[in-house]
């Protein structure tokens, strides 16, 4: 039995999250706009009009860069690449071709046992061949034989990065794909968001047999909608090829699209012109002057990134990599848990619990992010801090969490507000605990007859007169003294 | 002396002073144009006539209308005791390759004959913003390609008015006529190769390329993106200057317009060349033609008359107190041609991929089902010869195979053509030259239809105007008198980069001691 | 010296710029084409090392000479209807061109 390798490579477009598009001033999130409102001469490609560069189009690309430990160059410099397409109103879209932006880099890839072929978790070093800047083009849709031009879309700042081809299964390419996703919000400079095209992945795949280093013809899958259906078509795609070589046929580079509701690869039109492009020098453009200084602005509060905090909170919390894994999904939830941790000074599994189910609950209920919370960190650790001390127990504290957030109080002032002390007053419970025998008299006898199970029961009735603020362990022993 | 004669700053002058009013000076000009251009320009025109070919056809667009709607602002500005501007008042043309919004903007091109700009090129706007009038689009050689304006689809094209059997030059022919006619004491033009002073030598008036970012292309429709400098085509010295300190500076619109401080350009026009070092250089007075047969280059010497114009400037300027510098070598001279045949169509080519009939301009009217016909259609129909030969070639040098061999060899060369003129100019270099001063043109003005057809002979016109836009400096031809035929001649300095002021400084001081010269007083046979 | 640009390769060339020429235009363009490279050969003869690099701007520009880069504030263009006018067909805001005939899909 031969055993088959898949070599794949992702080139992604990533929309960066801008005002404005990348040589012109006009908003660069057009997607509720209705078609061609959202232009102007430049982006339009009218004659006589230049190109101005986005000075925050840089900066979003150097965070990436560094966040795929790429080097920035010092000088980098745009170039033209000439085709002919309506949807490309200059017939040539400014991008970078031999001089980019940023150079070489990689990402560590975690792939999960349960994403592994072996179900064992390893580590996929994935090396990136390309990362540069360049510019949208607009949008088409065909109807009746004639196509439909929208400009709406043309000069959006795009990044396009394309890994080696290091990826050896659709499993890791789903997975590189929600890490870029993650690392692309958590930064904050795109929505990756692949339903609304402000992440595009085409799939570069072909197959070897096990051992082999060299690269075999390969298929480029595009128009892929969604992580899931990168995943499915590439699993698609390595299954064609497999069965195309053991019939003993060629494999051809084609370009395919993924029909995602027949779950099949089809065939796309090749590219009617040769792909020589004539790049050369913008000369509408001066090069990029990275220097230290603008660099050292840029990176200045450059974040913790998403899987270095991931293995941190393992080691340095002790928590188990599920927990780390939700609480560094998002970065505000992230921050939100760590300040939350410092300022309860005590266990942080057990803000860990709090944060997965009650507040992340809360959050996905009322549609917020963690920052948005009027429930701070502070007060989530002064919370925990007021159950530890026994002021409050804990489903009093649980019934706070929704109180603290519609009214903006904290904790503290609301347990004094409305009395939600717990009360340990031996006196005072003993006085209900006596009420709630009088009142129940069947029960009483019940119990005393040996239905022990009644306990729990008078427990509940006195915490239920006290309105929960009384001490059950207290109430308890006074119920048995009282029975006795 | 008509109005439309006196020059830019004499007519600014006036009108402050209140001795005339702007609509005085527009109707001036409205009545030479009407006296003296014949029929616009047109596509698909009728044959020339006995008629035309004695007239001037400098416009494509007259916007008489609008100018008159400006003339009266100025003119109520100057009542109610407001700063109308340093050009308030004075005409002007402009090349029709600039977009100036609600006018059609060609580019002398059937491709952009129905373009009505919705914006307007920033050297216009600034020229309007100081209060000049424009008075139109002139015509230009189609899409700047050419060297005589005979290339434009709007036809007739423009003629010498010095004879009228002669091409104005090009691709500003349009610009230089005018100015030359009397029609306007100004005109923007834009030089790529030579556009401006070639035109200007021929039509006997000054014409200035400033140095490449010194003046933004927002606007310009594009040729080549890294050469073309928009300018001033004037009929004397100081209107240039003028026309100068309006139009130069930075503009956010575009990212190579440079950003170093404008002068006054008029600060020390009349401070004269005493100190100053002016250089000859020997490969300036050659000139080199590739000879197609057996594919060598033949160099010859520059028509002795032209020769002489030169000399005589350097005499002129040395007797007021200038050093001159012989023999200063330019060794990479007759590179300019070749490196630009290279250069220039990589970019051209790429800068008309836009003209697909999808958004603007012209679109094939004949109904198809493929847009790659509609394109190969839209862009076979609405380009002129000139284009597609520049799209051509730039298709063939720029492809990946030739890249090497052609484009960045020709970048290369560039650079060596640089070259020659930091070491012309450094300060502390063998020269320390504040200016090179040669023949503007291989010859005077040629006939019509005398060249066009022969692509490379017509290109070669611009082999000493050709290195300062590969390199980027700045020049200025000056009218420097007429040939026996009674053509004019012109006369080139070029200078450090941004050294505009310098060399407008050694122009008017050329131009003082030649005030009297016998040449100066001839007028053009089309204001004969 | 035989034309380096044959025919074939003009045709090419022509297919490549999207252009149509009819066969008087084609010839004469063919050997303006070839004349011109012939001067572009010059180019060939130029002793060139390796210290001499491209040059895409004649004139250098510094930090300082080059322009800041643009801010990144949203400024709505005043005419947005007034681009889509000079379009040759549209409908519903859209511009309107000839599709691309598509062959036969496997």
């Amino acid at each position: 039995m031969i055993e088959y390798e898949a070599v794949i490579g992702l080139e992604t477009h990533i929309q960066l999250n801008t005002q404005t598009k990348i040589f012109c001033s006009c908003k660069a999130d057009s997607w509720n706009d209705a078609p061609n409102t959202n232009i102007c001469p430049v982006c339009c490609g009218l004659p006589g009009v230049l190109p101005v560069l986005n000075k925050a189009a840089v900066e979003k690309g150097v965070l990436l860069a560094t966040a795929m430990h790429s080097e920035i160059r010092p000088l980098s410099f745009f170039d033209r690449k000439n085709y002919f397409y309506p949807d490309l109103p200059k017939g040539y879209q400014i991008s970078q071709f031999d001089m980019s932006l940023a150079k070489g880099g990689y990402l560590d890839l975690p792939v999960p046992a349960s994403a592994s072929p072996d179900g064992k978790a390893y580590v996929r070093r994935v090396t990136i061949s390309k990362l540069h800047l360049e510019e949208d083009a607009g949008k088409t849709k065909n109807a009746g034989g004639q196509r439909y031009v929208d400009f709406n879309r043309c000069g959006v700042p795009l990044v396009e990065m394309v890994t080696g081809p290091d990826l050896r299964t659709a499993d890791e390419a789903a997975q590189y794909l929600t890490r870029l996703r993650q690392l692309l919000r958590w930064l904050g400079i795109s929505e990756a968001d692949m339903e609304r095209g402000n992440l595009r992945c085409d799939a570069n795949v072909s197959i070897r047999r096990k051992g082999e280093t060299i690269l075999n013809p390969k298929t480029e899958i595009k128009n892929v909608n969604s992580i899931e259906n990168v995943r499915e078509a590439i699993e698609h795609e390595i299954e064609r090829q497999i069965r195309e070589v053991e019939a003993g046929n060629r494999i051809f580079a084609w370009t395919l699209e993924w029909d995602e509701d027949a779950g099949v690869l089809r065939k796309m039109r090749s590219k009617e012109t040769e792909a020589d492009y004539r790049y050369f020098r913008e000369p509408d453009l001066l090069p990029i002057r990275m220097d230290d200084t603008w660099k050292t602005a840029i990176l200045a509060g450059f974040p913790e990134l998403p899987l270095e905090r991931r293995a941190r909170f393992v080691s340095a919390y002790g928590l188990p990599e599920y927990d780390a894994e939700i609480l560094t999904s998002e970065r505000r939830l992230s921050d939100y848990f760590e300040t939350a941790v410092k300022t309860y000074g005590g266990d942080p599994k057990r803000v860990s619990n709090w944060l997965m189910n009650d507040i992340l609950r809360m959050l996905n209920d009322r549609g917020l992010t963690a920052d948005q919370l009027k429930l701070g960190p502070a007060w989530l650790a002064e919370l925990l801090k007021l159950i530890d001390a026994g002021t409050i127990n804990i489903s009093t504290g649980k019934s706070l969490l929704q109180k603290v957030e519609e009214s903006g109080l904290s904790p503290a002032a609301l347990v004094e507000k409305e009395g939600l002390a717990k009360v340990s007053d031996d006196a005072a419970i003993r006085a209900v605990a006596q009420e709630v025998l009088a009142e129940n008299p069947r029960e009483v006898e019940a119990f005393k007859g040996g239905k022990d199970t009644l306990m729990g029961w008078f427990v509940g009735q006195v915490m239920r007169k006290m309105r929960g603020k009384a001490d059950p362990n207290i109430a308890r022993q006074v119920l048995e003294e009282l029975l006795k | 002396m008509e109005l439309c004669d006196l020059s830019a700053h004499e007519l600014a002058l006036y009108l402050r002073q209140r001795r005339i009013s702007a609509v005085e000076i527009l109707e001036s000009c409205l009545k030479r144009i009407e006296s003296v251009d014949g029929r616009p320009g047109t596509l698909d025109s009728s044959p020339l006539t006995a008629e035309d070919e004695q007239k001037v056809h400098a416009f494509i667009t007259l916007t008489p209308e609008r100018a008159r709607a400006q003339a009266e602002a100025v003119d109520r500005k100057i009542a109610a005791g407001e700063d109308p501007g340093p050009l308030a008042g004075v005409p002007f043309t402009v090349k029709d390759i600039f977009c100036v919004e609600g006018t059609p903007s060609t580019a002398a091109s059937r491709i952009l004959a129905n373009f009505r700009a919705p914006y307007t090129a920033t050297p216009v706007a600034r020229m309007e913003a100081a209060g000049a009038i424009m008075l139109g689009k002139v015509n230009l050689d189609e899409f700047t390609y050419g060297s005589s304006n005979e290339s434009s689809a709007f036809q007739p094209s423009p003629r010498n008015p010095w004879k009228l059997d002669r091409v104005p030059g090009g691709s500003s022919g349009g610009s230089t006529a005018s100015v030359a006619a009397g029609e306007a004491p100004l005109s923007l033009g834009t030089d790529t190769a030579g556009s401006i002073r070639q035109p200007a030598a021929f039509c006997g008036v000054v014409g200035m390329k400033p140095t490449y970012g010194r003046v933004s292309r927002y606007g310009l429709i594009a040729f080549a993106s890294s050469l073309d400098c928009p300018g001033p085509v004037a009929r004397n010295v100081t209107d240039a200057a003028l026309m100068m300190n309006a139009i130069a500076g930075a503009d956010p619109h575009d990212s190579t317009a440079a950003n170093v401080p404008v002068p006054d350009y008029l600060a020390a026009l009349e401070q004269g060349v005493k100190g100053l070092r002016i250089g000859l250089s020997p490969d300036y007075f050659r000139i080199t033609y590739p000879n197609l047969q057996n594919g060598t280059f033949e160099t010859q010497p520059l028509p002795a008359e032209i020769e002489t114009a030169v000399r005589r400037a350097a005499d002129l300027l040395a007797a007021m107190g200038a050093e001159i510098v012989e023999g200063v070598p330019m060794p990479n001279t007759r590179f300019g041609i070749p490196a630009y045949f290279v250069i220039s169509r990589v970019e051209a080519a790429s800068n008309l991929h836009r003209f697909d009939g999808v958004k603007y301009g012209y679109r094939t009217p004949q109904p198809t089902n493929d847009l790659r016909e509609m394109y190969r259609r839209s862009r076979g129909e609405g380009f002129g010869p000139q284009p597609k030969l520049r799209i051509l070639m730039g298709m063939y040098v720029s492809a990946a195979q030739y890249s090497e061999q052609y484009y960045n060899r020709a970048l290369r060369v560039r650079t060596l053509i640089r070259q020659d003129f930091d070491r012309a100019f450094d300060p502390s270099g063998p020269y320390r030259l504040n200016a090179l001063l040669t023949p503007t043109t291989p010859t005077t003005a040629f006939k019509m239809a005398a060249l066009y057809g022969d692509s490379v002979l017509m290109q070669y016109a611009d082999q000493l105007t050709v290195p300062a836009n590969h390199a980027g400096v700045p020049g200025v031809s000056l009218p420097g008198g007429l040939d026996s035929e009674g053509l004019p001649i012109g006369i080139q300095l070029l200078g450090p980069d941004y050294s505009e002021d310098v060399l407008l400084r050694i122009g008017r001081a050329y131009e003082e001691a030649t005030e009297t010269d016998p040449w100066r007083r001839v007028r053009p046979q089309a204001l004969a | 010296m035989s034309d380096a640009i044959t025919p074939e390769v003009f045709h090419h060339l022509v297919e490549l710029a999207a252009l149509a020429l009819d066969p008087q235009e084609a010839e004469y363009v063919r050997k303006q084409l070839n004349n011109q490279l012939k001067a572009i050969h010059e180019l060939e003869a130029i002793p060139l090392d390796g210290s001499v690099a491209a040059t895409s701007h004649g004139v250098p520009y510094t930090a300082q000479t080059s322009p800041a880069l643009r801010e990144d504030k949203w400024q709505p263009y005043r005419d947005p209807q007034g681009i889509l006018a000079q379009a040759p067909d549209t409908s519903d805001s859209y511009i309107v061109v000839p599709d691309i005939p598509h062959t036969t899909l496997e």
